[in-house]
């Protein structure tokens, strides 16, 4: 399957490729300020290790673009059922930090294989959608085999616990199941269930799950929570005004006002420096990422290639908009990292993989057309 | 290999556009919201929320919890905690630290206060990261520091509590200390519950009881000014006490033993064998644990890392020793339960044994003649138990030492307690890949060869005699109160196992140990106390393996680290023990002349005490002979 075609050369993504480099880099930025006043010297610094998992990741995306995507898609089942033992040996053997067992330790590295299983899902759920097109729209009932692909590792990870990457499963499970077409009787019947479900669900969130919800209803009503991260938040990103406070120069965040600012609320770090202006540079940096992404699925010579272009693409925008959404107070605070600026190991490489299937997608369709 | 249309069912490139244009809007529509929300926040806002970052910042304030106290089992206190005034720097507007500490020595020394500085100023120092400038200040330095707070920009106050070991070395390595919590603490904690900056128990009781002790962060709200200064409180949810320990620990008996080791090295411990309690635990040379409150000095933690002599190590619990004579009770109980001999066999000693082509030597040169058990333990007859040994065998041996606790922690309530070692010969060749010599069943017999015990270990084998068979889990913790004083968790007596040794096997050991004290020729005459109460062993446990020839054998043993450890394990009062104390002294020599005075004067202390203060079970007993009429 590794063929070295001048082809892949000849039409590599340079677009796509130089917008996720941009974006890492910034990233790779925002981290060395995050983390320049904490204090710890005797441990390597952050964005060194950023800057590791960075160049970790472009192998992984090498190899991800050398594969043809089509044998990934012959055996996605099987590295589907890999990436599942691995959030198996997760829950029998992992790692705990601060109360969730979400990593395994592999010679020294930590992995959080919860971030490979959403790429996993999509190639799952496209190899089955490729495997049974009917030509018309979905019944319920003939999404059970999909959703139990789903709901397996769904259930995995919220007993880790980690609300956020259990509801970027569901995500993608539903922009997978839309992409696809559902019937609109299925769909009233899925949105009534849905409904009825969410009480229930509601029992069995933790109690600071819970109390996160409620706090986003109402930040003021616990300031000394969870409460305080958003406010602390939204003050970070405010006090930047249009044109920021400049590089190092964030006293919210350099003040260490923020809790998680290197991790999942690493976005107001960099609202808070860079402004209004550099905030909407990077929304319309991963604007043009997505729609890049979405182009790609057009192009796609094949439905397999469509699809996991869809859910990749997808992947990357639900994570933006609910990451920065919560950073910003409009969503409830979930753990779900910024893609290519949260710093954290596993998402980096996963994303940087995925980026690499999507190059591999886009140089495909023009060694397929002959 | 791939033809267009083979397996692509009805797809046609491009038949998501359709696809493509809602899925813009749904993007477009998405990511809009958020700018939006950007501009609201920031140029709508802007001003605004940067006064509030600017002038008055609302900044969440950990309150240190008040770690509970740890108290002796008559709830006199062992630690306890003192707030400490420290000066700090929080470099922003001024960054020049070395400034900074002229301006506060200038004002210092105009009152003629000294500046007492830790360690010399980092040459480097980060935005907003509070450095440390003086630990623990007076009142007056306090005082001078805030009325000169305009002239001294970015410098604070803060009070944070800190331990105070009132007992210092007596308790340092069964007490432990504390210290702030490290990245890989964190990496191991599974609870979720420390944060940077949290202070732990990094070893002892601190350690073990890590949890209970350390209370939970409480925090407060404040508002700050540009100099990290808090202005005003908004809100406060105080931090919860730790629990407070009582421990099984007399601290008189404690200090008893502490002073009566002296400045050799070596391990006293002293357990009630009713229950498991332990008297004492003390391990020496030691250190002050009070260098690490609140962060201990390089130099300090050179010095006492590096010291040879391992101040840090609770020789009590790990160090592993060889028993030597202590041993032979154990032998004897297996012997004589495995109907090898009676208590009336006797062996002739003539002052060596001959095995194969190696002669092992009696410590009585000239031999003991012919002896029975019990003359046999009183006068610590090699040869005899060498016999024994040659019977039993050594997987038969370590059968019995296992039943006595040996060979694998005794689960007392410390980390970093170790196993000693019980060979066998799967041992030996799994583990050296070597078979077992016949040998060296001869020289375990005298608690020599591979054999290790920790002291805890040995004091609960004679625990186990002295009680009539019972192996209870030696226990340092009484319990558990809350910091109002109700009591959250009490622990008794944990029965781990019986002897598979009859009980008048049992009494006749017992009986033999009395005679070691008690009479003419016993090895522990010097513990003969005039209530003739005290029963035990003495031991000499050889370093390395001297040469046999006795010539040769008295000139090696006068280089000091090669010279025997000294041991003596026994309990008191003989009909109705309270107290076992096992005591090892290294390379102290001879048992009977070195360990047992120590043990003596634990024992000593134990009755004094006991005759000042009547104790629970004899106002008990008291009350028990007023309420009910004995036939």
């Amino acid at each position: 399957m590794i063929k070295l075609d001048r082809r892949l050369i000849l039409n590599f993504d340079w677009t796509l490729f130089i917008l996720v480099l941009i974006i890492s880099g910034i990233g790779l930025l925002n981290i060395y300020s995050a983390g320049f006043s904490l204090t710890d010297f005797r441990q390597t610094p952050l964005y060194i290790k950023q800057f590791e998992w960075i160049l970790i990741g472009l192998a992984g995306m090498a190899i991800a673009f050398f594969i043809d995507y089509r044998f990934l898609n012959r055996h996605a089942y099987i590295i589907y059922g890999i990436s599942i033992v691995l959030l198996l040996v997760v829950f029998m053997a992992g790692y705990a930090t601060r109360g969730s067992q979400r990593w395994i330790a592999v010679g020294g590295f930590t992995f959080q294989p919860s971030e490979l299983v959403k790429l996993t899902i999509i190639l799952a759920l496209a190899k089955y959608f490729d495997r049974h097109q009917i030509g018309r729209s979905y019944h319920l009932t003939e999404l059970f085999i999909p959703f139990t692909i789903v709901i397996i590792p769904f259930l995995f990870v919220l007993k880790q616990p980690d609300l956020g990457t259990a509801l970027v499963f569901l995500i993608l499970f539903l922009a997978m199941v839309f992409f696809v077409g559902l019937d609109w009787r299925s769909l009233l019947i899925a949105g009534a269930g849905g409904l009825i479900l969410t009480p229930i669900g509601w029992y069995f969130l933790k109690d600071y799950q819970k109390e996160r919800i409620l706090t986003f209803f109402g930040p003021e009503r616990d300031p000394l929570g969870s409460g305080y991260h958003i406010i602390q938040s939204m003050i970070a990103v405010g006090s930047g005004g249009v044109f920021g406070k400049g590089f190092l120069k964030g006293s919210q965040t350099q003040l260490k006002f923020l809790p998680e600012q290197q991790t999942d609320f690493v976005f107001s770090v960099f609202a808070e420096e860079w402004g209004f202006l550099g905030g909407v540079i990077l929304v319309v940096l991963f604007f043009s990422l997505i729609l890049w992404g979405l182009k790609i699925m057009i192009h796609s010579r094949d439905y397999p290639g469509a699809l996991i272009a869809f859910g990749i693409t997808m992947l990357i925008f639900w994570e933006v908009f609910i990451n920065i959404g919560m950073v910003l107070g409009i969503l409830p605070v979930v753990g779900i990292p910024l893609p290519f600026l949260s710093y954290g190991g596993s998402s980096m490489v996963i994303l940087m993989t995925a980026i690499g299937v999507l190059l591999n997608i886009s140089v495909r369709r023009f060694i397929l057309q002959s | 290999m791939w033809k267009i249309g083979d397996r692509l069912g009805g797809y046609e490139p491009g038949q998501f556009k359709h696809r493509f244009r809602m899925l813009f809007i749904i993007v477009s529509v998405a990511l809009s919201l958020l700018v939006m929300r950007l501009w609201y926040l920031q140029v709508i806002k802007g001003d605004e929320l940067r006064q509030r970052s600017e002038n008055n910042s609302v900044r969440l304030r950990k309150i240190k919890p008040m770690r509970g106290l740890i108290m002796d089992e008559g709830r006199r206190v062992l630690v306890d905690n003192q707030p400490s005034y420290d000066i700090v720097f929080i470099p922003n507007r001024t960054k020049d630290i070395r400034k900074v500490i002229e301006k506060i020595r200038a004002l210092y020394t105009e009152r003629s206060l000294t500046f007492s500085t830790l360690t010399s100023p980092p040459d480097r120092v980060k935005p907003f990261v509070p450095v440390l400038l003086e630990r623990n200040v007076s009142m007056e330095k306090l005082a001078v520091v805030e009325t000169h707070a305009l002239e001294l920009p970015g410098v604070a106050t803060e009070v944070t509590p800190v331990r105070q070991y009132l007992n210092g070395e007596m308790t340092a390595q069964l007490i432990g200390f504390t210290g702030e919590v490290s990245p890989e603490d964190m990496e191991r904690d599974a609870t979720g519950k420390l944060s940077p900056g949290d202070i732990i128990g990094k070893l002892g009781i601190e350690k073990f009881l890590d949890g209970h002790l350390r209370g939970k962060n409480g925090a407060e709200q404040v508002e700050v000014n540009v100099a990290g200064k808090a202005v005003r409180s908004l809100g406060r949810i105080p931090a919860e006490l730790g629990d407070n320990v009582v421990l099984t620990i007399h601290s008189t008996l404690q200090e008893a033993a502490w002073t009566a080791i002296g400045d050799r090295a070596g391990a006293v411990v002293a357990l009630d064998p009713r229950n498991g309690a332990v008297l004492a635990l003390v391990s020496s040379p030691s250190f002050d644990p009070n260098l690490f409150n609140g962060g201990i000095s390089f130099d300090d933690w050179e010095n006492l890392s590096s010291d040879i002599r391992h101040p840090m190590e609770n020789r009590s619990i790990s160090g592993q020793y060889p028993p030597g004579s202590t041993y032979k009770p154990v032998i004897a109980a297996a012997a004589l339960e495995e109907g090898l001999i009676t208590p009336e066999t006797t062996f002739f000693c003539n002052g060596a044994f001959e095995m194969g082509d190696r002669t092992f030597r009696c410590w009585q040169s000239k031999g003991h003649g012919n002896v029975n058990l019990h003359r046999a333990i009183v006068e610590s007859c090699d040869v005899y138990f060498y016999n024994l040994g040659k019977l039993l065998g050594v997987d038969r041996i370590a059968y019995y030492a296992r039943a006595f606790g040996l060979g694998a922690p005794s689960g007392i309530d410390l980390t970093q307690e170790k196993g000693g070692l019980i060979p066998t010969k799967q041992w030996k060749l799994s583990r050296l890949r070597e078979p077992w010599q016949m040998g060296e069943t001869i020289s375990l017999a005298i608690g020599q060869g591979f054999n290790l015990v920790t002291p805890i270990q040995l004091a609960n084998v004679y625990a186990t005699l002295a009680n009539g068979g019972t192996l209870y889990r030696p226990r340092l913790i009484k319990q558990l109160e809350s910091s109002d004083g109700h009591v959250v968790k009490r622990y008794g007596p944990e029965k781990l196992g019986v002897l598979p040794v009859r009980p008048q096997t049992i009494a006749l050991i017992n009986k033999a140990l009395w005679g070691a004290v008690n009479e003419r020729g016993g090895t522990g005459y010097i513990l003969k106390r005039k209530e003739q109460d005290v029963a035990g062993k003495t031991g000499t446990a050889q370093v390395i393996g001297l040469p046999q020839d006795e010539k040769a054998r008295k000139k090696k043993r006068i280089t000091a680290d090669l010279r025997d450890h000294a041991l003596f394990v026994g309990f008191a009062p003989y009909g109705n023990p309270e107290i076992v104390v096992a005591v090892i002294l290294e390379h102290a020599g001879h048992g009977g002349s070195a360990a047992a005075p120590v043990a003596r004067k634990v024992i000593d202390t134990y009755f004094a005490l006991k005759k000042m203060t009547p104790t629970h079970e004899q106002a008990q007993s008291a009350a028990e002979i007023r309420g009910i009429a004995k036939p």
